[in-house]
Protein backbone atom coordinates (compact mmCIF):
# COMPACT_ATOMS: atom_id res chain seq x y z
CA UNK A 1 0.00 0.00 0.00
CA UNK A 2 1.03 3.18 -0.90
CA UNK A 3 2.21 6.54 1.79
CA UNK A 4 -1.00 8.09 0.20
CA UNK A 5 -3.41 5.10 0.62
CA UNK A 6 -2.06 4.81 3.92
CA UNK A 7 -3.40 8.33 5.11
CA UNK A 8 -6.77 7.39 3.93
CA UNK A 9 -9.61 7.43 6.58
CA UNK A 10 -12.00 5.09 4.07
CA UNK A 11 -14.75 6.32 5.96
CA UNK A 12 -17.96 3.60 6.21
CA UNK A 13 -20.90 4.10 4.06
CA UNK A 14 -22.78 7.47 5.89
CA UNK A 15 -19.79 8.93 6.97
CA UNK A 16 -17.56 11.11 5.67
CA UNK A 17 -15.58 12.66 8.54
CA UNK A 18 -15.91 9.92 11.83
CA UNK A 19 -17.32 11.80 14.97
CA UNK A 20 -14.32 9.48 16.69
CA UNK A 21 -11.59 11.28 14.85
CA UNK A 22 -13.32 14.60 15.49
CA UNK A 23 -13.57 13.91 19.19
CA UNK A 24 -9.61 13.38 19.03
CA UNK A 25 -9.09 16.56 17.74
CA UNK A 26 -11.93 18.34 20.23
CA UNK A 27 -9.87 17.14 23.09
CA UNK A 28 -11.63 17.75 26.80
CA UNK A 29 -15.40 18.12 26.42
CA UNK A 30 -17.03 19.50 29.44
CA UNK A 31 -20.93 19.16 27.66
CA UNK A 32 -23.03 16.16 26.43
CA UNK A 33 -21.19 14.80 24.14
CA UNK A 34 -24.22 12.65 22.32
CA UNK A 35 -26.20 15.80 21.49
CA UNK A 36 -23.43 17.24 19.67
CA UNK A 37 -22.69 13.65 18.20
CA UNK A 38 -25.78 13.43 17.16
CA UNK A 39 -26.22 16.53 14.86
CA UNK A 40 -22.69 16.65 13.76
CA UNK A 41 -23.45 12.49 12.62
CA UNK A 42 -26.88 13.93 11.04
CA UNK A 43 -24.66 16.79 8.92
CA UNK A 44 -22.55 14.37 7.85
CA UNK A 45 -24.53 12.13 6.30
CA UNK A 46 -25.94 14.54 4.20
CA UNK A 47 -22.82 15.13 3.11
CA UNK A 48 -22.31 11.72 1.99
CA UNK A 49 -25.55 11.98 0.33
CA UNK A 50 -24.54 14.97 -1.06
CA UNK A 51 -20.90 13.15 -2.79
CA UNK A 52 -22.70 9.81 -3.45
CA UNK A 53 -25.16 11.58 -5.49
CA UNK A 54 -22.96 12.28 -8.23
CA UNK A 55 -21.73 9.19 -9.38
CA UNK A 56 -24.99 7.47 -8.69
CA UNK A 57 -25.71 8.47 -11.94
CA UNK B 1 -60.16 10.03 8.23
CA UNK B 2 -61.47 12.00 5.40
CA UNK B 3 -61.81 11.10 2.08
CA UNK B 4 -58.41 11.29 0.83
CA UNK B 5 -56.87 9.59 3.55
CA UNK B 6 -59.16 6.79 2.93
CA UNK B 7 -58.13 6.64 -0.74
CA UNK B 8 -54.23 6.95 0.32
CA UNK B 9 -55.18 3.66 2.55
CA UNK B 10 -56.80 1.86 -0.52
CA UNK B 11 -54.15 2.42 -2.70
CA UNK B 12 -50.99 1.69 -0.19
CA UNK B 13 -53.17 -1.48 0.74
CA UNK B 14 -52.69 -2.17 -2.79
CA UNK B 15 -49.21 -1.46 -3.19
CA UNK B 16 -48.03 -3.68 -0.30
CA UNK B 17 -50.59 -6.17 -0.36
CA UNK B 18 -49.13 -6.88 -4.05
CA UNK B 19 -45.55 -6.13 -3.26
CA UNK B 20 -46.00 -9.17 -0.72
CA UNK B 21 -47.41 -11.35 -3.96
CA UNK B 22 -50.33 -11.10 -2.47
CA UNK B 23 -54.10 -10.41 -4.71
CA UNK B 24 -55.30 -7.39 -3.84
CA UNK B 25 -58.53 -5.96 -4.29
CA UNK B 26 -57.59 -5.08 -7.85
CA UNK B 27 -54.70 -4.49 -10.08
CA UNK B 28 -52.34 -1.78 -8.67
CA UNK B 29 -51.35 0.85 -11.19
CA UNK B 30 -48.23 3.00 -11.48
CA UNK B 31 -47.66 6.34 -13.25
CA UNK B 32 -45.33 9.10 -13.84
CA UNK B 33 -46.51 12.51 -15.40
CA UNK B 34 -43.21 12.84 -17.32
CA UNK B 35 -41.48 14.08 -20.19
CA UNK B 36 -44.28 13.52 -22.72
CA UNK B 37 -46.73 15.70 -20.60
CA UNK B 38 -44.31 18.95 -21.83
CA UNK B 39 -45.87 18.97 -25.28
CA UNK B 40 -49.77 19.29 -23.79
CA UNK B 41 -48.74 22.22 -21.82
CA UNK B 42 -47.61 24.96 -23.86
CA UNK B 43 -44.20 25.46 -22.31
CA UNK B 44 -40.43 23.98 -22.98
CA UNK B 45 -38.73 21.19 -21.47
CA UNK B 46 -35.76 23.51 -20.25
CA UNK B 47 -38.93 25.88 -18.38
CA UNK B 48 -40.19 22.32 -16.94
CA UNK B 49 -36.78 21.00 -16.17
CA UNK B 50 -35.56 23.97 -14.36
CA UNK B 51 -38.27 25.48 -12.71
CA UNK B 52 -39.78 23.04 -10.05
CA UNK B 53 -42.31 24.97 -9.00
CA UNK B 54 -43.64 25.50 -12.41
CA UNK B 55 -43.43 21.37 -13.32
CA UNK B 56 -44.58 20.28 -9.76
CA UNK B 57 -47.61 22.55 -10.42
CA UNK B 58 -48.29 20.94 -13.83
CA UNK B 59 -48.47 17.59 -11.51
CA UNK B 60 -50.87 19.09 -9.01
CA UNK B 61 -53.13 20.01 -12.00
CA UNK B 62 -52.99 16.59 -13.67
CA UNK B 63 -53.59 14.51 -10.73
CA UNK B 64 -57.11 14.87 -10.08
CA UNK B 65 -57.97 13.88 -13.27
CA UNK B 66 -55.79 10.24 -13.29
CA UNK B 67 -56.81 7.54 -11.30
CA UNK B 68 -53.97 5.23 -10.78
CA UNK B 69 -52.15 4.05 -7.31
CA UNK B 70 -48.55 4.55 -7.27
CA UNK B 71 -47.15 8.02 -8.38
CA UNK B 72 -43.40 7.48 -9.81
CA UNK B 73 -42.69 10.86 -9.99
CA UNK B 74 -43.32 14.17 -12.22
CA UNK B 75 -41.42 15.12 -15.30
CA UNK B 76 -37.85 16.50 -14.66
CA UNK B 77 -35.31 13.63 -13.25
CA UNK B 78 -32.75 15.93 -12.54
CA UNK B 79 -32.84 19.93 -11.41
CA UNK B 80 -29.96 21.59 -13.69
CA UNK B 81 -29.30 24.57 -11.47
CA UNK B 82 -27.74 22.31 -9.14
CA UNK B 83 -25.16 21.05 -12.18
CA UNK B 84 -24.51 24.23 -13.28
CA UNK B 85 -24.10 25.68 -10.06
CA UNK B 86 -21.07 23.03 -10.13
CA UNK B 87 -20.04 23.32 -13.56
CA UNK B 88 -20.83 19.81 -14.07
CA UNK B 89 -19.44 18.04 -17.03
CA UNK B 90 -22.16 14.98 -16.91
CA UNK B 91 -24.92 16.20 -18.77
CA UNK B 92 -26.22 18.60 -21.56
CA UNK B 93 -29.86 20.23 -20.16
CA UNK B 94 -32.44 21.22 -22.67
CA UNK B 95 -31.81 24.91 -23.41
CA UNK B 96 -27.83 24.56 -22.25
CA UNK B 97 -26.25 22.33 -24.45
CA UNK B 98 -28.78 21.11 -26.62
CA UNK B 99 -32.41 22.57 -27.79
CA UNK B 100 -34.67 23.71 -25.55
CA UNK B 101 -37.17 21.32 -25.95
CA UNK B 102 -35.12 18.07 -26.36
CA UNK B 103 -34.45 15.98 -23.41
CA UNK B 104 -31.34 15.82 -21.15
CA UNK B 105 -28.09 14.27 -22.89
CA UNK B 106 -25.07 12.08 -20.67
CA UNK B 107 -21.90 12.95 -21.45
CA UNK B 108 -20.06 9.57 -20.87
CA UNK B 109 -15.98 10.00 -20.47
CA UNK B 110 -13.71 8.18 -18.41
CA UNK B 111 -13.70 10.47 -15.39
CA UNK B 112 -12.40 7.61 -13.37
CA UNK B 113 -9.20 6.31 -15.03
CA UNK B 114 -7.46 2.76 -14.70
CA UNK B 115 -4.47 3.93 -12.75
CA UNK B 116 -7.44 5.29 -10.21
CA UNK B 117 -8.73 1.86 -9.22
CA UNK B 118 -6.65 1.23 -6.14
CA UNK B 119 -7.00 4.29 -4.39
CA UNK B 120 -10.86 4.23 -5.06
CA UNK B 121 -11.12 0.46 -4.04
CA UNK B 122 -9.13 2.08 -0.81
CA UNK B 123 -11.37 4.44 0.22
CA UNK B 124 -14.46 5.32 -2.34
CA UNK B 125 -15.95 8.57 -0.34
CA UNK B 126 -12.88 9.96 -0.55
CA UNK B 127 -11.58 9.32 -3.95
CA UNK B 128 -15.04 10.96 -4.72
CA UNK B 129 -14.47 13.99 -3.41
CA UNK B 130 -11.11 14.20 -3.81
CA UNK B 131 -10.49 13.51 -7.86
CA UNK B 132 -14.20 12.88 -8.83
CA UNK B 133 -15.90 15.60 -7.74
CA UNK B 134 -12.85 18.14 -9.04
CA UNK B 135 -13.27 15.79 -13.01
CA UNK B 136 -16.71 16.22 -13.67
CA UNK B 137 -17.51 20.34 -12.46
CA UNK B 138 -15.37 22.58 -14.02
CA UNK B 139 -16.43 25.10 -11.46
CA UNK B 140 -13.87 22.67 -8.59
CA UNK B 141 -11.36 22.46 -11.26
CA UNK B 142 -9.08 24.58 -8.42
CA UNK B 143 -9.85 22.75 -5.17
CA UNK B 144 -9.84 25.51 -2.28
CA UNK B 145 -10.06 28.81 -4.58
CA UNK B 146 -12.74 31.19 -4.61
CA UNK B 147 -14.75 29.67 -7.01
CA UNK B 148 -14.57 26.31 -6.15
CA UNK B 149 -15.59 26.81 -2.53
CA UNK B 150 -18.93 28.72 -3.63
CA UNK B 151 -19.37 25.78 -5.97
CA UNK B 152 -19.57 23.43 -3.52
CA UNK B 153 -21.85 25.87 -1.03
CA UNK B 154 -24.01 26.69 -3.85
CA UNK B 155 -24.66 22.69 -5.33
CA UNK B 156 -24.95 21.76 -1.51
CA UNK B 157 -27.50 24.22 -1.32
CA UNK B 158 -28.99 23.33 -4.80
CA UNK B 159 -29.09 19.64 -3.00
CA UNK B 160 -31.00 20.39 0.25
CA UNK B 161 -33.27 22.79 -1.42
CA UNK B 162 -34.60 20.63 -4.43
CA UNK B 163 -34.94 18.10 -1.54
CA UNK B 164 -36.87 20.01 0.34
CA UNK B 165 -39.43 21.07 -2.49
CA UNK B 166 -39.77 17.68 -3.92
CA UNK B 167 -40.70 16.40 -0.74
CA UNK B 168 -43.11 19.25 0.07
CA UNK B 169 -44.75 17.99 -3.46
CA UNK B 170 -44.96 14.72 -2.71
CA UNK B 171 -46.86 15.43 0.97
CA UNK B 172 -49.03 18.08 -1.08
CA UNK B 173 -50.07 15.35 -3.69
CA UNK B 174 -50.54 12.81 -0.84
CA UNK B 175 -52.66 15.03 1.05
CA UNK B 176 -55.12 16.40 -1.61
CA UNK B 177 -54.77 13.41 -4.17
CA UNK B 178 -54.35 10.27 -2.03
CA UNK B 179 -51.24 9.21 -4.31
CA UNK B 180 -48.79 7.13 -2.74
CA UNK B 181 -45.33 7.39 -3.91
CA UNK B 182 -43.50 4.22 -5.53
CA UNK B 183 -40.04 4.31 -3.31
CA UNK B 184 -37.89 6.17 -1.28
CA UNK B 185 -34.17 5.65 -1.19
CA UNK B 186 -32.01 5.26 -5.11
CA UNK B 187 -29.43 2.91 -5.33
CA UNK B 188 -27.61 0.93 -8.13
CA UNK B 189 -25.68 -2.23 -8.90
CA UNK B 190 -22.40 -2.07 -8.24
CA UNK B 191 -20.90 -2.40 -11.47
CA UNK B 192 -23.21 0.06 -12.66
CA UNK B 193 -21.71 2.65 -10.37
CA UNK B 194 -18.40 1.62 -11.64
CA UNK B 195 -19.57 1.47 -15.34
CA UNK B 196 -21.52 3.98 -15.67
CA UNK B 197 -20.38 7.39 -14.38
CA UNK B 198 -16.73 6.19 -13.49
CA UNK B 199 -15.35 4.52 -16.34
CA UNK B 200 -17.84 4.77 -18.90
CA UNK B 201 -18.44 1.87 -21.23
CA UNK B 202 -15.77 1.61 -23.01
CA UNK B 203 -13.57 1.56 -20.06
CA UNK B 204 -15.44 -1.04 -17.87
CA UNK B 205 -15.68 -2.93 -20.95
CA UNK B 206 -11.60 -3.16 -21.85
CA UNK B 207 -10.93 -3.17 -17.82
CA UNK B 208 -12.88 -6.64 -18.01
CA UNK B 209 -10.16 -8.24 -20.19
CA UNK B 210 -7.38 -5.75 -18.68
CA UNK B 211 -7.35 -5.66 -15.19
CA UNK B 212 -10.80 -7.96 -14.02
CA UNK B 213 -9.10 -8.31 -10.25
CA UNK B 214 -9.56 -4.65 -9.95
CA UNK B 215 -13.17 -4.49 -11.06
CA UNK B 216 -14.24 -6.94 -8.77
CA UNK B 217 -12.27 -5.40 -6.07
CA UNK B 218 -14.07 -2.20 -6.73
CA UNK B 219 -17.83 -3.70 -7.28
CA UNK B 220 -16.92 -5.10 -3.51
CA UNK B 221 -15.82 -2.06 -1.69
CA UNK B 222 -18.84 -0.33 -3.80
CA UNK B 223 -21.54 -2.51 -2.24
CA UNK B 224 -21.75 -1.50 1.09
CA UNK B 225 -22.11 1.94 -0.22
CA UNK B 226 -25.02 0.76 -2.24
CA UNK B 227 -26.95 -0.97 0.28
CA UNK B 228 -26.36 2.43 2.37
CA UNK B 229 -28.10 4.67 -0.31
CA UNK B 230 -31.03 2.59 -0.95
CA UNK B 231 -31.82 2.28 2.31
CA UNK B 232 -31.77 6.41 2.13
CA UNK B 233 -30.42 6.76 5.77
CA UNK B 234 -30.51 4.81 9.12
CA UNK B 235 -34.15 4.32 10.37
CA UNK B 236 -35.41 5.39 7.10
CA UNK B 237 -38.78 4.22 5.42
CA UNK B 238 -38.83 -0.04 4.78
CA UNK B 239 -42.37 -0.04 3.26
CA UNK B 240 -41.47 1.12 0.01
CA UNK B 241 -38.20 -0.38 -2.43
CA UNK B 242 -35.77 1.79 -3.25
CA UNK B 243 -35.52 2.83 -7.14
CA UNK B 244 -32.34 0.99 -8.70
CA UNK B 245 -32.22 1.45 -12.43
CA UNK B 246 -30.20 -1.23 -13.77
CA UNK B 247 -28.11 -0.98 -17.21
CA UNK B 248 -25.11 -3.10 -18.07
CA UNK B 249 -26.69 -6.00 -16.93
CA UNK B 250 -28.79 -6.51 -19.36
CA UNK B 251 -28.27 -9.02 -21.92
CA UNK B 252 -26.37 -8.80 -24.57
CA UNK B 253 -24.30 -5.62 -22.85
CA UNK B 254 -22.25 -8.57 -21.03
CA UNK B 255 -22.11 -12.43 -21.82
CA UNK B 256 -23.55 -14.89 -19.52
CA UNK B 257 -20.17 -15.52 -18.25
CA UNK B 258 -19.20 -12.22 -17.72
CA UNK B 259 -22.41 -11.36 -16.12
CA UNK B 260 -22.31 -13.75 -13.42
CA UNK B 261 -18.26 -13.08 -12.73
CA UNK B 262 -18.86 -9.42 -12.60
CA UNK B 263 -22.23 -8.26 -12.91
CA UNK B 264 -24.54 -10.40 -10.43
CA UNK B 265 -22.45 -11.19 -7.50
CA UNK B 266 -22.32 -7.19 -5.98
CA UNK B 267 -25.99 -6.50 -7.09
CA UNK B 268 -26.91 -9.88 -5.52
CA UNK B 269 -25.22 -8.61 -2.10
CA UNK B 270 -26.44 -5.30 -2.35
CA UNK B 271 -30.40 -6.76 -2.96
CA UNK B 272 -29.68 -9.18 -0.13
CA UNK B 273 -27.83 -6.27 2.43
CA UNK B 274 -30.79 -4.07 1.61
CA UNK B 275 -33.11 -6.96 2.56
CA UNK B 276 -31.37 -7.88 5.70
CA UNK B 277 -32.77 -4.46 6.93
CA UNK B 278 -36.06 -5.30 5.50
CA UNK B 279 -35.59 -2.81 2.14
CA UNK B 280 -37.15 -4.09 -0.63
CA UNK B 281 -35.56 -2.88 -4.26
CA UNK B 282 -37.56 -1.95 -7.45
CA UNK B 283 -35.17 -4.19 -9.83
CA UNK B 284 -35.63 -1.79 -12.49
CA UNK B 285 -34.79 -4.22 -15.19
CA UNK B 286 -33.95 -2.05 -18.43
CA UNK B 287 -33.76 -3.90 -21.97
CA UNK B 288 -33.47 -7.76 -21.69
CA UNK B 289 -32.75 -9.78 -18.71
CA UNK B 290 -34.94 -13.07 -19.59
CA UNK B 291 -31.27 -15.42 -19.66
CA UNK B 292 -30.90 -14.45 -16.30
CA UNK B 293 -34.61 -15.19 -14.83
CA UNK B 294 -32.76 -18.64 -12.93
CA UNK B 295 -30.03 -16.46 -11.00
CA UNK B 296 -32.25 -14.13 -10.02
CA UNK B 297 -34.82 -16.07 -9.09
CA UNK B 298 -32.36 -17.46 -5.92
CA UNK B 299 -32.60 -13.77 -4.40
CA UNK B 300 -34.65 -14.14 -0.74
CA UNK B 301 -38.24 -13.96 -1.92
CA UNK B 302 -40.01 -10.59 -1.80
CA UNK B 303 -36.48 -9.11 -1.98
CA UNK B 304 -37.68 -6.98 -5.43
CA UNK B 305 -39.91 -5.92 -7.62
CA UNK B 306 -38.87 -7.31 -10.57
CA UNK B 307 -40.11 -4.62 -13.38
CA UNK B 308 -40.09 -6.30 -16.86
CA UNK B 309 -39.13 -3.58 -19.92
CA UNK B 310 -38.16 -6.52 -22.56
CA UNK B 311 -37.89 -9.44 -20.96
CA UNK B 312 -40.02 -11.81 -21.88
CA UNK B 313 -43.11 -11.71 -19.67
CA UNK B 314 -44.19 -14.71 -19.93
CA UNK B 315 -41.37 -16.20 -18.81
CA UNK B 316 -40.79 -13.51 -15.70
CA UNK B 317 -43.70 -15.22 -14.91
CA UNK B 318 -42.89 -18.36 -14.67
CA UNK B 319 -39.64 -18.21 -13.63
CA UNK B 320 -39.98 -15.64 -10.80
CA UNK B 321 -43.66 -15.29 -10.32
CA UNK B 322 -45.22 -16.18 -6.77
CA UNK B 323 -41.75 -15.18 -5.49
CA UNK B 324 -41.82 -11.36 -6.35
CA UNK B 325 -43.77 -9.21 -7.26
CA UNK B 326 -43.69 -8.07 -11.28
CA UNK B 327 -44.21 -4.93 -12.55
CA UNK B 328 -44.74 -3.54 -16.21
CA UNK B 329 -46.96 -4.99 -18.91
CA UNK B 330 -47.19 -2.05 -21.35
CA UNK B 331 -44.13 -1.64 -23.97
CA UNK B 332 -42.58 1.75 -23.74
CA UNK B 333 -42.68 1.99 -27.31
CA UNK B 334 -46.56 1.42 -27.50
CA UNK B 335 -47.26 3.87 -25.63
CA UNK B 336 -45.26 6.18 -28.40
CA UNK B 337 -46.68 4.31 -31.66
CA UNK B 338 -49.59 2.31 -30.92
CA UNK B 339 -53.34 3.15 -30.46
CA UNK B 340 -55.71 3.36 -27.62
CA UNK B 341 -57.24 0.28 -29.17
CA UNK B 342 -53.81 -1.56 -29.09
CA UNK B 343 -53.01 -0.29 -26.04
CA UNK B 344 -56.73 -2.10 -23.99
CA UNK B 345 -55.58 -5.20 -25.69
CA UNK B 346 -52.06 -5.36 -24.21
CA UNK B 347 -53.07 -3.54 -20.45
CA UNK B 348 -56.27 -7.08 -20.88
CA UNK B 349 -53.40 -9.55 -22.03
CA UNK B 350 -50.69 -8.40 -19.59
CA UNK B 351 -53.45 -8.40 -16.72
CA UNK B 352 -54.54 -12.40 -17.79
CA UNK B 353 -51.13 -13.45 -18.05
CA UNK B 354 -48.81 -11.57 -15.89
CA UNK B 355 -52.04 -10.72 -13.10
CA UNK B 356 -54.31 -13.50 -12.32
CA UNK B 357 -52.67 -14.98 -9.18
CA UNK B 358 -51.51 -11.17 -7.70
CA UNK B 359 -48.44 -10.36 -7.19
CA UNK B 360 -48.61 -7.95 -10.07
CA UNK B 361 -48.66 -4.09 -10.63
CA UNK B 362 -49.78 -2.58 -13.84
CA UNK B 363 -47.25 -0.32 -15.24
CA UNK B 364 -45.26 1.04 -18.58
CA UNK B 365 -42.37 -1.36 -18.93
CA UNK B 366 -39.70 1.23 -18.93
CA UNK B 367 -39.50 5.23 -18.68
CA UNK B 368 -42.08 6.83 -20.66
CA UNK B 369 -40.24 8.93 -22.89
CA UNK B 370 -41.49 12.70 -24.21
CA UNK B 371 -42.93 11.41 -27.37
CA UNK B 372 -45.41 9.39 -25.89
CA UNK B 373 -49.40 9.84 -26.87
CA UNK B 374 -51.36 11.31 -23.93
CA UNK B 375 -54.14 9.56 -25.33
CA UNK B 376 -52.42 5.95 -24.93
CA UNK B 377 -51.22 6.96 -21.81
CA UNK B 378 -54.93 7.63 -19.93
CA UNK B 379 -56.25 4.43 -22.07
CA UNK B 380 -53.22 2.14 -20.41
CA UNK B 381 -55.02 3.55 -16.66
CA UNK B 382 -58.32 3.26 -17.85
CA UNK B 383 -58.32 -0.17 -19.29
CA UNK B 384 -56.35 -1.23 -16.24
CA UNK B 385 -59.05 -0.32 -13.83
CA UNK B 386 -61.65 -2.12 -16.02
CA UNK B 387 -60.04 -5.17 -16.68
CA UNK B 388 -57.89 -5.24 -12.99
CA UNK B 389 -60.54 -6.29 -10.52
CA UNK B 390 -60.16 -9.18 -9.11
Amino acid sequence: MSDQEKALINPKPGVCVPWELKLEELGDFPGNEEIVKKEWEKLDDFAYNFIWFWVQR
Amino acid sequence: MNDKETLYQQRLNRYITAMDCGKPDMVPVAFGIGEWVVKYKGTTFQEIFYDLDKSNSIVSEMLPGLDFDIFKGGPCLWWPPMFDAMGSKLYKFPGIGVDENSTFQYNEEEYMKPDDYDEFTASPTEWLVNHFLPNISTELANPGSYRSTIALIKGAAAFAMSGSITAAAYEKWTKEHGIVGQGTGFTKAPFDTLGDALRGMKGILLDLRRRPEKVLAACEAITPHNVNCGLAGAGADTRFPCFAPLHRGAYPFLNPRQWETFYWPSLKATIEGLWAKGKRMLFYAEGDWTPYLEKIAELPERSIIFQIDTTDARKAKEVLGGRFCLQGGVPTTLLTYGTPEKIREQVKRSIDELGRDGGFILDSGGVIMGDAKQENLITMIEAAREFGVY
